[in-house]
């Protein structure tokens, strides 16, 4: 409906028109098909979001449609973008399309931007390479791109170089740079998900702006569902290469057809959310059951010293105990990592204090501390650098054996290893396998039964999923529940994602800029949450059901001014 | 302001360095056998005449008292007395230094200027055959020494082409020197060729990193054409990390004049030092290390201002 509305240069037909688009990569252990038989339209004014895991070929069909495709890639089929063909031009022609048909903004805008040229420049070298405009003329439409994708104060901010702007700000830069030359298509690939959930609203909010305002068809890429109910009109999905499914938003989301569809949403966490107007359930703090088994007590923790210290905790008190898990949410920079890294020892607090199984683990010291420590097993959030790449996965979960149980004979310590590897269920074949050789949920496995081969009383999970896709998220997330059901360690889960925190916390501890903001029962605090800050962080989690999330967003935005100190920019 | 301060910071710190050295090559001057006054009276001296060698220059008196003293000559601009050639080793370095200078300044120029480009240039080729080819060179002539590729160039440019001479200009003063240009080409060459093979390498290596970088891709999805991004952008990117490597080269450019002065017969600080060695004349030896102490913590520290003029982030304090 929002389709024909709009008048542009080729009002009948697509902007974007995929048809029997294949994409081989050649590779030394020989092609590797990519991308078969996708076929897809945009109509302008329409957002069409792709949806899939890892390694399902969104992203490559992305770079496909802006002839960005890597030198060992091969395309078939054909691409056109306003009707006129990608596949088979000349670079050089090519390059006339790109920012002037068709622009793009990327998923990382740490590293989207040059870093030694200062933004107004990159903007206006967008602008220069498609109009012959004075150089002049060209820093003034920057400083104007500037100030349309909301950057404040636009004519001072456009000779700063990127490291001088938040990651929200330089995404509006690459924003500001995709639509400088006001492009039929903009192609978005995972646009937000490096951002803080504040500003991933802010950041979508534009985007849908823009488009709504100049026509502009959207390919959105994205593996999170609830930026798809946000934002997309229609929605394919793409399993293994290939489209399986294709509807509107509240078809695919709300009555998928597809096995596979029906899968990816079931795994997705799905943050519940009070209706607008609903009371709270008025139940306060459940006070846990089982003994303390790490207490950070007004906790401090300063960085560096002199005026150019950072705070990253002040007065932070937080208990966990045994067998409960305890959610540590907030947006990045909130100090939640750092609150972790207290517990397990690595970072000393500049005031407060730490126990850990009722000793004070500042004070101990050596052997004991040591031993203390041996109760703490940890699950980081890569699960390629967190193991030694050298050593095979059985050497990776024996190592604190070695460490902490020295006596153990060789036969004890293989079959300990099989027994863990066996309860996080990693098939024994892989045991002699190199990490690489692993997909990231197996190696995650692998983490967390490093994490548990000494039978922690403690384990310290910091976004131990958040590099992984839903489905396999919801697989180890499983295994870790009942792991903790048979053994009864406390967990401290550090993680961004609300919904996840939902399903798996007991409590939750909400922090910001170095601050404990709310704690409470994660039923009540996240359902009813009692400061602004936590409201505003859950009122800016899309959920991915289309209906509700359109009026989650109404209620938002009607709340203006609350979203931007959130962000911090 | 914060320039300044970054400025007085650094040039405190390069001036702790050069005390240390001065520390070392006191204790150098020091630890030789029979001391300065056994070296300057010779080794038919007396012991009576050390001795009163040693009352009249204070060299009875306490180290450390003794190595106020030294510094105060230092600062005074004197590094002592050549034992084998009866003149001042700071006149003689005086005369010297600058002809060295403009051999080795020359030679990094030329070389900068050469390895820059093809390091580039490989990058974009990466793999194909001109990369192959420039790569393999680079490695021959890294580990071609000096000394034998001066010769290689003395016999194919005076001998079979009879293009340059085979002497490095033989003039007293710095106008004598470039007025005879061509004498230089082959000294400057022979000085240039491993900063070539060098720099290049470390230019390719930068340039491939970020030609992988995201920066690229996005100014391709703007529509800028390769050259665009490649001088642009991935240029300054790629030269950071090689001027970082600059002011630790200097040591070995002198290293190298040290041969090729040897080898072209040039007059310069080099040969100096050559000569030096051959008649244990440590004072002019210990003299050389503390100007290329000295030119060594200059080097970086100029390299490390370029560093912050190119990177905005250095100055900053963020990377």
């Amino acid at each position: 409906m929002t389709t024909a509305e709009k008048t542009t240069q080729a009002p009948t037909g697509p902007i974007l028109r995929l048809t029997d688009l294949g994409v081989t990569f050649t590779t030394e252990t020989g092609d590797v098909p990519a991308v078969r038989g996708v076929r897809l339209d945009i109509a302008p004014g329409e957002t069409l979001a792709l949806v899939g895991e890892s390694g399902s070929g969104k992203s490559t069909v992305a770079l496909a449609a802006m002839g960005l495709l890597p030198g060992n890639a091969r395309a078939t089929g054909s691409a056109a973008v306003g009707g006129r063909e990608l596949i088979g031009t000349p670079e050089a022609e090519l390059a006339g399309l790109r920012g002037r048909a068709a622009s793009m903004v990327f998923q990382e805008p740490a590293t989207a931007l040059d870093p030694l040229t200062r933004i107004g420049a990159q903007i206006a070298e967008v602008i220069r390479n498609h109009r012959t405009l004075p150089a002049r003329e060209a820093a003034r439409e920057a400083v104007e791109l500037l100030r349309r994708v909301g950057i404040p104060d636009p004519e001072q901010r456009a000779t700063a170089f990127p490291f001088q702007l938040s990651g929200g700000q330089r995404q509006r830069v690459v924003i500001a740079m995709a639509i400088a030359n006001s492009p039929s298509l903009l192609i978005a690939d995972e646009p937000t998900t490096a951002l803080d959930v504040t500003v991933q609203a802010e950041i979508l909010d534009l985007l849908r702006s823009l488009a709504a305002d100049a026509g502009t068809g959207v390919l959105l890429v994205t593996h999170n569902m609830g930026v798809v109910a946000d934002f997309a009109d229609r929605v394919a999905v793409m399993l293994e290469g290939e489209i399986v499914e294709t509807g509107t938003v509240e078809e695919v989301l709300l009555r998928p057809r597809h096995a596979y569809t029906k899968r990816l949403l079931g795994a997705v966490p799905r943050l519940a959310v009070a209706e607008p107007g609903a009371a709270p359930a008025g139940a306060g703090e459940t006070p846990p059951a089982g003994d303390e088994v790490v207490g950070l007590r007004e906790v401090s923790v300063r960085f560096g010293r002199g005026p150019r210290a950072v705070q990253a905790l002040s007065d932070v008190t937080l208990t966990v105990h045994a067998g409960e898990t305890v959610g540590l949410v907030g947006e990045s920079g909130s100090g939640k990592s750092t609150a972790a890294r207290v517990a397990l020892g690595l970072v000393q607090p500049s005031a407060g204090s730490v126990s850990l199984f009722g000793t004070d683990l500042r004070r101990s010291r050596g052997r004991a501390r040591r031993a203390l420590l041996a109760g703490v097993g940890v699950v980081l959030q890569d699960p390629v650098a967190s193991l030694d790449a050298r050593m095979s996965v059985a050497e990776c979960v024996a190592e604190p054996l070695y460490v902490h149980r020295g006596r153990m004979t060789s036969a004890e310590r293989r079959a300990r290893v099989e027994d863990v590897l066996e309860r996080v269920r990693l098939p024994r074949a892989l045991a002699n396998r190199a990490p690489r050789e692993l997909s990231g949920g197996q190696r995650q496995r692998v983490s967390l039964a490093r994490a548990l081969v000494l039978e922690p009383r403690l384990l310290v999970a910091d976004e131990p999923t958040s590099a992984l896709d839903v489905s396999v998220q919801a697989a180890v997330l499983e295994v870790v529940s009942e792991l903790q059901d048979e053994f009864g360690f406390a967990c401290l889960f550090v993680s961004h994602d609300l919904a996840v925190v939902q399903h798996f916390a007991q409590r939750v501890v909400v922090m910001r800029a170095g601050r404990v903001e709310e704690r409470g029962s994660t039923a009540t605090t996240l359902l009813h949450p009692g400061t602004d800050y936590t409201r505003r962080l859950v009122a800016a989690v899309p959920v991915p059901d289309p209906v509700l999330q359109r009026r989650r967003r109404a209620a938002r935005q009607e709340a203006p001014a609350a979203g931007r100190t959130a962000a911090g920019e | 302001m914060a320039n300044l301060l970054y400025l007085i910071r650094r040039v405190l710190q390069a001036v702790v360095v050069i005390l240390i050295v001065t520390v070392v090559v006191f204790c150098l001057l020091h630890a030789l056998p029979g001391g300065p006054a056994r070296g300057i009276l010779g080794p038919q001296a007396t012991a009576q005449q050390i001795a009163q060698f040693n009352h009249e220059q204070g060299l009875d008196k306490p180290l450390p008292v003794q190595y106020v003293y030294y510094l105060r000559t230092l600062l005074h601009g004197d590094l002592g007395t050549s034992y084998t050639l009866n003149e001042g080793v700071s006149q003689l370095i005086a005369q010297r230094l600058p002809k060295t200078l403009v051999l080795t300044v020359l030679s990094a120029v030329v070389g900068l200027a050469l390895a820059v480009p093809l390091g580039m240039w490989q990058a974009v080729r990466r793999n194909k055959p001109t990369d192959y080819v420039i790569t393999t060179l680079s490695f021959v002539a890294y580990s071609t020494p000096v000394y034998f590729l001066g010769l290689i160039l003395v016999l194919v440019f005076t001998q079979l082409l009879p293009w340059f001479p085979s002497q490095a200009p033989q003039g007293d003063s710095l106008g004598q020197v470039f007025a005879d240009s061509n004498a230089l080409v082959l000294p400057v060459i022979a000085g240039a060729t491993s900063m070539v093979a060098v720099f290049s390498r470390y230019m390719r290596a930068a340039t491939l990193e970020n030609l992988s970088e995201d920066y690229v891709r996005t100014a391709r999805a703007g529509g800028s054409r390769q050259r665009a991004i490649l001088w642009r952008h991935v240029f300054r990117n790629s030269l950071t990390p090689v001027v970082a490597m600059l002011g630790y080269y200097v040591p070995v450019l002198f290293g190298g004049s040290l041969v090729v002065e040897q080898l072209f017969n040039y007059p310069g600080m080099g040969l100096l030092f050559w000569s030096a060695a051959q008649s244990s004349d440590y004072p002019v030896l210990l003299g050389c290390v503390l100007v290329i102490s000295v030119a060594t913590v200059v080097g970086t520290l100029l390299a490390d201002i370029l560093q912050r003029i190119i990177d905005p982030r250095v100055k900053a304090g963020t990377s």
